[in-house]
Formats: structure tokens, sequence, C-alpha cells
């Protein structure tokens, strides 16, 4: 007969002043297999923990029950508390009074109670069911993947590269620096984006720790936590980057102009190009959707005048193994295309109506104006210009519900710079409200609505142009009155999303997406720059909108988790991990594509019954190091051959018929 | 007919004296009139045993799995209902294709015994059956008689929307035409037993699983019941022994739980071979339990019944971005 203890915590008022803690420990004291129990106040607390570690030597308790909080929040505490006893730390149970009961059921605490009741019955019934477990080792690779190369993949890779630990960095584009290097000023301080970028992305080119990969895209990635193996495929760039020396001749005379994406299609580049001049890697690739060779033209051009001999249009794609320990994903954002839902705004027939990306560009001095603010339509300064707010987003019909987060912000500094550069000129903001939660934020705004800015609250119902003016007709929701500007141009602050292709990325590290598809962390407070998958981990804008401040402190969170895997040479993988019972397997393999972590394969056994020749059959194996014990695949085996331990077949039917009869 | 039960014979024991394979799973003359036994050939001489005629009931797909980890070839006999369960053996990994040869009869349809034998003496003998399309003439040393399908055929045959194997090595008769408005199920049935208020439905079953004797015949003839060991005959520890919901009792809520497990474990799995309801011996109308699961399963997720295809992926363990979540 096991020896149970039941801790029932109060957690001050929490749980106190609903249910009667006392009570309920006298209650307790009367389940099969309870020896002891106890009410206390802070169960979680230094006194408290003690008071768990003596009784179990006290009374010989070989199992815990502790009546408290959600054991999201303490049951690792708690764990480690026997464990200092000198109790498997899996003999522990909890019983969730607190979100479960008393904070749901404040209002009737007399109901409250004969549920707690419940609940710790419950805990009891699969306490004594409960068996020691142990985790297993599995050794480490100690190096880490980083995809994508915006401001949040180059600080998680220079943070965990100075660590001292190898990195691997993919990013899609022909160069690292992802949205950071195409914005112009950065809020709230309005210090130079490439100055303070362009910096770090030589500083990954030249880290002895880093191993960049651009123009690289993750193609395959199998294995587990501390052991991933991960294909890459280098997309081919037609120019041999160790015999180029990035002179520019070829950019230079390239007849084949292409509307140049860097720059949000204002302005052209080359089929041959670097995105910008401060590139890293400085080398350029040939685009072959442009190039003219690529299209049966004549040409050849970039070939007869490299003066290296790098021009190779037959190079072809090619795949690289790499094994890693740790994955970071920081894929970042795209924006909205607005220009597919918002049919007011013209659905992009009006070439003055541009986004805020578009806007950095033409304040940008490496822009496609040379830094002056022209707009597109005839390069005339605009002297009036209308920024809306929340284009796409919090606008569940058209576009996204959620906030964008940096719009506000950067529509502040939008205005601020047109004010400033353009003479005479006016900016109205359509706004639907104004946040600025963050350091310096508010008085930015301050700053900018002083300058003259025309903050309008309202959304805008329609824009069209007329004679060579924007007419944007909105409401003044605060004076309740119609409003028309004319403009000469209009910047939309469109809603950030995922990167295109998060969906793949997501499915190659196994990671699930929330309802917006950004990269679903693994809890929102308490775990923000971990995934779902172990040894996979979330920074930047892939996980949601945010700005240049916080996608850094998130890529040097995820960092410091990535140094922490990596700085041990093995680890232990989780015990509450599936189990086959390989009597019962049929080797039917139904549980290996319901298996989000791909943990499940088939094996071979060799089976001697007695009087009977050896023979061998397919069983399914579990690997300890990608299962996270998430359950499905129990739902799947129809004899029962697998499942989580910790939460068997015994053990659930105990609880529910402690709850139920 | 008669055609193809010499092709039959001709087949296996050629298939016998090749050593192709080490036996012929087939039909052999039964104890009356209108009862075949499954028979085991296993010479030439045994293969001139096998028969085929429309009183050839069993699904002997399952037969396989008795000899599921030996070396060695077998042959099967199957109907277009039976041959399903070949493609579920090889989904469920229970039997490897390359150890199969399948000896497929293109059916039509089966003669429902109870109706044949108030006609027929039982104890006359069979001497030859035709299929003349509409009707059988079945001829015995007690003269000869006409039974029209539409009266006579068992009612899962007079539905019945695979006539010909889905799946065969050899094809022991002509392709028999199945018309475009057949090829789709109305679950007509079903769509009757939706409409029962709840309580009608209860007494229903009730009614039914309280007879039910938890012999496991359905269980054991059930090409998609292939587990190693029934959870319902898994040793449980004592304490579970009296309050557990595997319990082999035969009460109506224990045997409330083991046919709706039962049922759950077939969902998207059922072949719809009606063996279960035919062995039944207190006659359960268990088809209705597991078409009801198949008709739901194609209104979620557009699946047709199991057992089509062998890479048919299971709606229930493959996951498409267009799978319905209304209880998200
Ligand atoms: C108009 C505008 C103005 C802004 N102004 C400011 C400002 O003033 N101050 C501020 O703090 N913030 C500002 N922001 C926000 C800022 O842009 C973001 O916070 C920041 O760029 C996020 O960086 P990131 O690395 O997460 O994403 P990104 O910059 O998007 O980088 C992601 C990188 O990953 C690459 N990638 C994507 N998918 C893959 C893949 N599958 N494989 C390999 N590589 C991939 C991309 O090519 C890209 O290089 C502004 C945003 C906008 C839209
Ligand atoms: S589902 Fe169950 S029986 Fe089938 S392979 Fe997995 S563990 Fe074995
Ligand atoms: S519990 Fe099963 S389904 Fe879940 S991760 Fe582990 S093996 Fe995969
Ligand atoms: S449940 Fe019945 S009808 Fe379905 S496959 Fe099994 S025996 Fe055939």
């Amino acid at each position: 007969m096991p020896r149970i203890g039941v801790f029932v915590c109060w957690c001050g008022s929490n749980i106190g002043g609903v249910l009667d803690c006392p009570q309920l420990a006298r209650e307790a004291a009367s389940f099969p297999g309870v020896v002891y129990s106890v009410d206390y106040k802070y169960m979680c607390s230094e006194p408290g923990q003690n008071l768990i570690i003596e009784a179990i030597k006290e009374h010989r308790l070989d199992r815990v029950v502790v009546a408290s909080c959600s054991p999201r929040l303490h049951e690792e505490t708690f764990r480690k508390a026997l464990a200092r006893a000198g109790l498997n730390p899996y003999l522990l149970e909890m019983a969730n009074l607190r979100e479960h009961c008393s904070w749901v059921h404040a209002k009737e605490p007399e109901k409250a109670q004969v549920k707690a009741v419940d609940l710790v019955r419950r805990a009891v019934a699969k306490a004594a069911l409960l068996q020691p477990l142990v985790s297993s080792q599995i050794p480490v690779t100690k190096r880490c993947l980083v995809i994508g190369g915006g401001i949040a993949g180059i600080q998680c890779a220079l943070d965990i590269a100075d660590a001292g630990h190898e990195v691997i960095l993919v990013e899609r584009e022909p160069t690292i620096g992802g949205n950071m290097v195409k914005l112009d000023k950065t809020f709230p301080t309005l210090d130079c984006s490439a100055c303070i970028s362009t910096p770090k992305m030589v500083a990954v080119a030249s880290h002895p720790n880093i191993k960049l990969y651009t123009y690289a895209e993750v193609a395959e990635i199998g294995g587990y936590i501390g052991n991933f193996k991960v294909k890459i495929k280098q997309k081919a760039r037609y120019v041999d980057h160790d015999k180029c020396t990035g002179c520019g001749t070829c950019w230079e005379k390239c007849p084949s102009k292409v509307p140049d994406d860097f720059n949000g299609g204002l302005g052209t580049r080359k089929a041959i190009y670097i995105p910008f001049p401060q590139a890293v890697p400085n080398k350029p690739v040939i685009d072959a959707n442009h190039c003219r060779v690529f299209n049966n033209k004549k040409c050849r051009v970039c070939e007869k005048l490299c003066p290296t001999g790098a021009i190779d249009y037959e190079q072809q794609d090619t795949f690289i193994d790499e094994e890693v320990g740790a994955i970071v994903v920081a894929t970042g954002y795209e924006l909205f295309d607005w220009t597919k839902a918002y049919g007011e705004y013209g659905y992009g027939m009006y070439p003055d109506v541009i986004t805020g990306l578009q806007f950095e560009r033409l304040v940008n001095a490496a822009g496609p104006t040379g830094g002056k603010i022209k707009r597109p339509s005839d390069g005339k300064e605009p002297k009036t210009v209308v920024f809306v707010k929340c284009v796409g987003s919090r606008d569940e019909a058209k576009g996204k519900s959620y906030c964008s987060r940096v719009c506000c912000m950067y529509t502040a500094k939008h205005a601020h710079q047109l004010l400033e550069k353009v003479p005479d000129s006016q900016a109205y903001i359509f706004y639907m409200d104004v946040r600025t939660p963050g350091k310096g934020y508010e008085e930015f705004y301050q700053r900018t609505v002083q300058d003259g800015a025309i903050y309008v609250r309202g959304r805008v119902s329609k824009i069209y142009q007329s004679g060579d003016k924007l007419v944007v007709r909105g409401a003044d929701t605060l004076l309740g009155r119609p409003v028309e500007v004319k403009a000469d141009m209009v910047v939309l602050a469109t809603a950030m999303q995922p990167a295109a292709g998060v969906e793949t990325t997501a499915r190659l590290v196994g990671a699930p997406v929330d309802q917006d598809g950004f990269i679903q962390e693994a809890h929102p407070k308490l775990r923000p720059v971990e995934t779902h998958t172990a040894g996979v981990y979330v920074a930047g804008c892939c996980q949601g909108p945010k700005d240049i401040p916080d996608t850094v402190a998130q890529a040097s969170g995820a960092a410091a988790k990535v140094v922490g895997l990596l700085s041990h040479s093995k680890m232990s993988t989780s015990a509450m991990i599936s189990t086959v019972n390989e009597a019962l397997c049929t080797g039917c393999m139904l549980c290996e594509p319901v298996c989000p972590y791909k943990a499940i394969e088939p094996k071979v056994i060799t089976e001697r019954l007695p009087g009977q020749p050896p023979r061998e059959r397919t069983v399914a194996a579990v690997n300890s190091g990608l299962c996270q014990g998430c359950g499905c695949c129990n739902v799947a085996c129809r004899p029962g051959a697998i499942q989580v331990k910790g939460f068997t077949n015994e053990q659930m039917l105990a609880e529910v018929d402690a709850i139920c009869l | 007919m008669k055609q193809i039960v010499d092709r039959l014979r001709q087949e296996a024991a050629r298939l016998l004296a090749a050593g192709d394979v080490a036996m012929v799973i087939g039909y052999a003359k039964g104890t009356d009139v209108a009862r075949t036994t499954p028979y085991f050939a296993t010479n030439e001489e045994e293969a001139q045993n096998l028969t085929w005629n429309p009183f050839c009931t069993n699904n002997l797909v399952k037969y396989l799995l008795d000899f599921r980890f030996e070396d060695t070839k077998l042959a099967v006999v199957v109907k277009g209902c039976d041959s399903k369960g070949i493609n579920r053996l090889i989904y469920d990994r229970q039997f490897p294709r390359e150890r199969v040869v399948v000896l497929g009869v293109p059916c039509g349809g089966l003669l429902d015994r109870s109706k044949v034998l108030a006609t027929i003496d039982p104890g006359a003998e069979l001497q030859s059956v035709e299929d003349l399309g509409q009707e059988f003439v079945v001829r015995t040393d007690h003269g000869e008689f006409t039974f029209a399908k539409e009266q006579y055929l068992l009612p899962k045959c007079a539905v019945c929307r695979n006539p010909n194997p889905v799946i065969s090595d050899v094809l022991l008769g002509e392709e028999l035409p199945v018309a475009e408005e057949e090829k789709s199920d109305t679950f007509d049935d079903i769509v009757e037993m939706e409409a029962l208020d709840p309580a009608a439905k209860s007494a229903f079953w009730d009614r039914h699983f309280n007879r039910c004797l938890r012999c496991y015949a359905c269980r054991n003839v059930c090409p998609a019941c292939n587990c190693r060991e029934c959870a319902f005959e898994q040793a449980v520890p004592g304490w579970q022994q009296e309050a557990c919901w595997l319990s082999k009792k035969a009460s109506v809520d224990n045997n409330y739980t083991f046919h709706l497990i039962r049922m759950f474990d077939v969902t998207g799995r059922c072949i719809d071979c009606g063996e279960c309801e035919r062995v039944c011996p207190v006659n359960i109308p268990l088809r209705k339990l597991y078409r009801k699961v198949i008709k739901d399963v194609q209104e979620l997720f557009g699946d047709t019944t199991p057992g089509l295809n062998i890479g048919d992926g299971l709606p229930l363990t493959s996951y498409r971005k267009e799978d319905p979540e209304e209880f998200m």
C-alpha cells in the first residue's frame, strides 16, 4: 500500500479565501492510502517546501499530492522538493485548486468546497498508481542553426557565436539584413538604421564561429533536440563567389532592368545585382527570371566583362548537410498586401498611394530618390501627405484582427520626417488609437504633434484620384463630422504578417503556428522564446509583430536559451514520454503519422516464444529525444500498446473513477 | 458458375503444383445444400474440392492472419466485398502483399440461406448453380429451383457496390458491370435510424446489446479487428476487474462499452463486408453501428468506404488542411 502525503495550499487568499483548506486536509486524511495531510499558507515558499521534505522523511511518504495551483506553474518546484527529500520526482501529483476551483467558483464557496474534495480525491487516486520515472540522456551537438538573417537572426547568431558556439545562419535573400536595412531612421531615437545594422552584418560575415549561407533555404530537417540533421539548399547564384571580388562591373553594364523589390518596386535594379550597396555578402547574384541568357536571348555581357571569370550560367542548386543541436527561427515579417483587400483605397491603382516601407525608401539617402521625398507618379515633392494607420491591422473583415504594434510609431516618425524635409508641408494622420507603450515613445509622438502633424481620429472610407490630387475621405469621430483632404500622396501603415513561407518553415522545424500564422511560442509569458518543439526557438517578427528593440531583446533571449542548451554535452530528456508495450503492438504504425514530432519509427524485433522458432516482427519505437509526451499516439493505438508514462490508462481511469463513482 | 469453379480448381492446382503457394484458402461443399465451408487446400488433389456458388458467404481473408509469421505464400479466394479486407490487412501491415495471391471472383450476389432452405430440403445434394443475371438456377438431386435475386439475395448483396474484387492477382471470371447510380452508397438504413428520437434509439440498442453474449465472434471474423491481444482480453490489475470499463461481463452497460469501443476502433477502417453481422449468433444488427460511422466519416472527410485502395490514408490518422475543425 502506498504512503501518500497530501499538502493543501492556501495560496494566501487565492485559495484560502474561498476554500476551507484545513477541512480539505482533514477530509483528505480519510482517502485510501493517505497517511499524512496538512494545509499551509504558501506551499511553494521555502518553509512550505521544507514542510513537504520533512513530512516525507518523518512519515516515510512514498507519494506526494500537492493541492495548490496549476502544475504548469509549480510542478517543477515541487518535483525538485521531492528530489531533495530523496524521492523520485515523478511520484508527485498535483490538484489544481486555484485555476480549476477557487478562482472560477469564488462566488459559490460551498459548491467549490465539494469540487475541491473531488479534485483532491482524484489526485490521490492517481498518486497511488504513480511509478518512479527516469529520464534518459542524449548527446548534444554544440552548433546552432539560425533561419533568417534579419536583425533578429543577426543578433541571435552573434550572441551565440560570441559565447563560443558555431552558428549556421541561413538567409534566403542574396543579403542578410532583412527589413531593418530598408528603413531610413529608427524611432524613437531617429538614429540611422543602416548605421546601426550594417556593422552587425559585417560582424556576422567576419565572425569565425558563423557560417553564413545567403541565397539559401532550409530544405529538410530531421532528428531532434541536440541532434538535428539539416539539409540546406544553396540556390544557384550563377556567380562564383570564390572568384568574384565584388568590383561591380557586371551590374553596371547589365542591360536588363528589373523593378527593385528592395526599394518596394520604386526604381529599378539589374538582372545581376546586389540588393543595396552595403549588402553582405557584397557580391552579386543573377536573377535568372530576368537575365537575358536564361530567357534565350543574346547577352553574356557580364561574362565578357567580369575580370575574374566568376560568371557561371551553368551553376546548379547544391545541397549541404549540417548537424546542429538547436534551431532558431527568425524569418521575420512582410507587409500585408493591401492592394487585394482595400478597394476603397484603389486596389493599388493610384501610384501615389504607397506603403510605409516604400516611404522609408523614399526618405532614405540610399533609396531610389536619393533621400528626396518625391511622389512616384510624377516625381513632384508632395506637400500634403495623408497617413492612414491600421490598414489591415485591427480590421478582421479585411485583414488581421491584431495590432501590428509598430505602425503608430513609424507613422509618427514618417510625419516628422515629412515636416522636417519638405518645407510648408502638411501631414494628416488618420488613426483609431495612438499606442505608444515603450521607453521614449509617447514623447516621440508628442514631438510629432508639436511639429504640426494633424491627427484625425477616424477611418478613411475612400481614396480616389482627382486630377493630380488624391481625395481622401474619412470621418473625424471626435468631432463627429466628415473630413476630406486633398493630398499629394497617401502612405498606408499596412499590417505586418509572417514572411511568406512561414508554414513551410514551421512544418520543417515541427513548431505550430497560431491563427495568424505566426510561430507559436511555448508560453506567452513564461516561455516566450521557446516553441513547443524541444530545441527549437523563435526570435523577432516571425513570432508576432514587434519593433527593433523588442526584436533584439527577444533574439538575445533566444540566444541565451540556445547557449544554455549547448553548454552541456549531454542532456536529459523528459521522463513523461511515450513507451511501447511490444507484446501488444501489432506494428500497424498508425501511431507514426499522428505523431506531430515524428518521434515514432518502425523497428524490427525478434520474438522468441516457447516451442516456436524465433520470428521477426515490426513494432513501433519511440525516440526519447523527440517525444514530447503529447499523447496523440495513445489515441491512435487500438490495442493500447503505446502509452505516455505518467498518464497511463490505468492512472487516468483511476482518476475518472475517483471523480465519478 | 461452372466455368468459375473449373478455373478456380485449375488455377489452385497450378499454384500448388508449381509450389507458388503453400495453401489455397477457399470454399468447399458444406454440411447442407445451402452451406459451404472454408477449405484449406494444400495439394493438387485437394484443389479439386474447392468450389464456388452463391452460398460462399464467409470472408476468408482473416484466415491469412493465422499464417502471418510464416514465410510461405498463400492464395485466398475473395469476392468483391472480401477483397477490401485484403487491402485492410496490407494497409494495417498485418500481411505483406508479396505473400498473398488473390484469387478474385466477380460475385453476382449471395443467396439468403434461410430463405433458400424454406424451399429446398437441406439434405438435398447441390449439383450446380447458374447465374442468369436476374436469378439463380439451383440444380439439386431433388430438382431444379429458380431464385429471383430481387427476393432471395442477402440484404448486403442487394445493395452491393463492389461485386468485382478491388484487388486481385487472378480474376476467375468476367468482370460484372456496375451501374453508375449503384456506385455510391445512399445509407438508407442509417438515415432511417438517425431519424429516430434519442429515446427510441436508446431502446433499440438496449434491446440488442442486452442480448450480446460476448462471444467475440464479430471481432474474430473482422479483418479490421487485428490486434494481437484484444483490449477486452488483456490481463487487468485486480482493482480493475470489477469497476473497469473494459469488463468482460456480459451486461448491457459493459456490452455497450465493448461495442462502442469496437465501433471507434473500426472507424475509418471498417470495409463494410458485413461479416460481423452474419456471424452474430443473436442477430445484433452490428452493421448499423459501423455504417453509421462510415457515413459520418464520409460526410466529414469525404472519404469513400475504406479498403477500396491500399494507399488510402485513414481519415482519423491523417491530417489535411481542409479537414473540418468545427470544434476549434
Ligand atoms: C515601415 C516600417 C517602419 C519601421 N520602423 C521601425 C523603427 O523606426 N524602429 C523600430 O524599432 N522598428 C521599426 N520597424 C519594425 C522593424 O522593421 C522590425 O522590428 C524588424 O525589422 C524585425 O526584424 P526581424 O529580424 O524579426 O525580421 P525581418 O527583418 O523581416 O528579417 C527576416 C529575415 O529572414 C529572412 N527569411 C524569411 N524567411 C526565410 C526562410 N524561410 N529561410 C531563410 N530566410 C528567411 C528574410 O529574408 C529576412 O532577411 C518598422 C517596420 C516597418 C514596416
Ligand atoms: S498504433 Fe499501437 S499497435 Fe500500431 S504500431 Fe503504434 S503502438 Fe503498435
Ligand atoms: S506522445 Fe506519442 S504522439 Fe506524442 S510526441 Fe510522444 S510519441 Fe509522438
Ligand atoms: S466491422 Fe464488420 S463489416 Fe466492418 S470490416 Fe469488420 S466484420 Fe466487416
